[in-house]
């Protein structure tokens, strides 16, 4: 029993961290229309630099963000204006820009991804932060993690409000259900375009940050989160926030169960496994549209 | 005043519009009337810059749009008080009324007046108040038209441009529909309007023309368009 209960509470916190992941994916793709495949490697380098002020200067993850998520949210910025918006001049439309958009940030991602290993090569990161035992329902969890979750759901219900109570955040979905339409409600539709690029920029760091907190990792591992986010925003639905949690945690659920009574080589099968079911089986997964 | 000057737009080789000129003063209602394919839609969309006109001039009293209409900046025009009610659009379908209508106040000219112009246009609209948080999408044709109507209202616009609004509306519900028209040109807005029901529009009107293979022809009051026996043969039937 109790060790139903633990892999219940771990799947639930990978779960929420997995919501939060997808959540600036899912706005990126389904906003700025690029299915950044870069995504991944935007989070380790995060992960990487959270880890690094932690062991050369003891600076908090939590002052760790309040450095990356503006820098994130500049870089993101830049790599819009600079890159994407150059492709889309070129390409006349952002209907033409769409299969383009995919290799570019592909390529994008060798770009982050080499530049990491030529400076901090495969090695491991990991770092002790808040490792002492908490009791939650029964079950003992580190506090590094629950902190990681709970900043995790605050984070995801800040930006769900966003997009759902303020004028802008309707303007977003707006965008995302009808980017031909959008102009004509006077929405500059390449500039809120950016901004929630970017916005999505701050939802990746954050979630690097908060994965480096309690999880070993390195970078080779970005692809590995860039997919387990696309396949979260796929099973969500594309642009959809409420999707995007409840997929999140069905997937760290599953993964944690797998784990602790299959065999913990079996967690990504598992999850392309639960992938391909969600494709064959549902009829909104990867084609809904409506951001609510 | 709005003054679309010599406006020519090409799709490829083919014109489809050529040479149009017209003006709308504040608070009246002008129709352009025109058979499918005589370029009603271009002229409204170029208008707008949402297609890029080969020449030609849009003035909104005196100042001249060209500029923004040639780099398909329609939000701009939008922020210059032009609002377009796009054939059979102009609504967000997946959002709902509260949130079309929030939107429609999204240009930075509507928010000073977003209270009045909002309850000017449920008055217009009262349907909506009992709709206001449905999904458009899930609404009828009808229902659908007045939301577009009112959103493009709450854009605080000093010219509106309906194209086609009683397109696939049952003959009752179009002439409502039409009915706020006189409404809305009676707060200082000229109204643009572009359809194939010559009967209704013209009724509304106070000027009008016929637009035949992307040229502008007949341009007169509405009163002797109506009399007119060209206008008559192709727009008016038998009647």
């Amino acid at each position: 029993m109790t060790s139903i209960l633990d892999a219940l509470v771990t799947g639930l916190v990978y779960g929420g961290i997995y919501a939060l992941l997808a959540l600036g994916l899912t706005l990126q793709y389904g906003v700025a229309r690029i299915l950044n495949l870069a995504y991944g490697d935007f989070l380790i380098a995060a992960a990487v630099f959270a880890t690094l002020l932690y062991q050369r200067f003891q600076l908090s993850p939590l002052v760790s963000l309040l450095l990356l998520l503006p820098a994130s949210f500049l870089i993101h910025l830049l790599v819009y204006h600079l890159v994407f918006v150059q492709l889309e001049r070129r390409r006349g439309s952002w209907r033409a820009m769409e299969a383009s958009s995919i290799l570019l940030a592909f390529g994008l991602s060798f770009v982050v991804s080499g530049a990491m290993l030529a400076i901090f090569g495969g090695k491991l990161f990991s770092y002790s932060y808040l490792l002492v035992p908490v009791q939650l329902l029964g079950s003992v969890v580190p506090a590094n993690r629950l902190l990681a979750l709970v900043l995790a759901l605050a984070f995801g219900g800040f930006a769900y409000l966003l997009l759902v109570r303020t004028r802008i955040g309707t303007a977003i979905r707006a965008i995302a259900v009808d980017p031909d339409g959008a102009p004509l409600a006077g929405i500059d539709v390449r500039r809120w375009a950016g901004l929630t690029f970017a916005f999505g920029g701050i939802i990746c760091a954050a979630s690097g940050v908060l994965i480096s907190m309690f999880q070993t990792f390195n970078v080779p591992m970005g692809v590995t989160f860039t997919l387990k986010a696309l396949v979260v925003v796929i099973m969500g639905g594309v642009g959809n926030a409420v999707g995007a949690l409840v997929a999140g945690l069905i997937l760290g659920v599953t993964e944690s169960f797998v784990a602790r009574f299959i065999s913990p080589g079996l967690t990504l099968a598992a999850v392309y496994g639960l992938f391909v079911l969600a494709v064959l089986t549902m009829r909104t997964g990867i084609f809904g549209r409506a951001l609510r | 005043m709005l003054e679309i000057r010599e406006l020519t737009v090409y799709y490829g080789l083919h014109a489809a519009i050529r040479n149009v000129s017209l003006q709308v003063e504040p608070g009246e209602i002008v129709v352009v009337l025109g058979a499918n394919g005589a370029g009603k839609s271009t002229l409204l969309r170029a208008t707008m810059g949402m297609v890029r006109p080969a020449s030609g001039h849009v003035l909104l009293d005196g100042l001249d749009l060209t500029s923004l209409v040639r780099r398909n900046l329609t939000h701009q025009i939008v922020e210059q008080g032009l609002i377009l009610v796009p054939e059979r659009g102009g609504t967000f379908t997946d959002l709902t009324v509260r949130e079309n209508l929030l939107l429609g106040a999204f240009p930075r000219r509507a928010r000073a007046k977003e209270k009045e112009l909002l309850e000017f246009a449920l008055s217009l609209f009262p349907r909506l108040k009992e709709r206001w948080n449905q999904r458009v999408g899930t609404m009828s044709g009808g229902e659908q038209r007045m939301v577009a109507v009112a959103r493009a209202l709450l854009s605080a616009p000093r010219f509106l441009l309906l194209d086609e609004p009683t397109l696939g509306l049952a003959p009752v519900l179009a002439k409502q529909l039409l009915r706020v028209l006189p409404q809305i040109a009676a707060q200082g807005i000229g109204v643009l309007l572009v359809e194939q029901n010559a009967h209704l529009s013209l009724a509304v009107a106070q000027r009008g023309a016929v637009l035949s293979n992307g040229e502008l022809v007949h341009a007169s009051s509405a009163a002797e368009l109506q009399d007119d026996p060209a206008v008559r043969a192709a727009y008016l039937g038998s009647q």
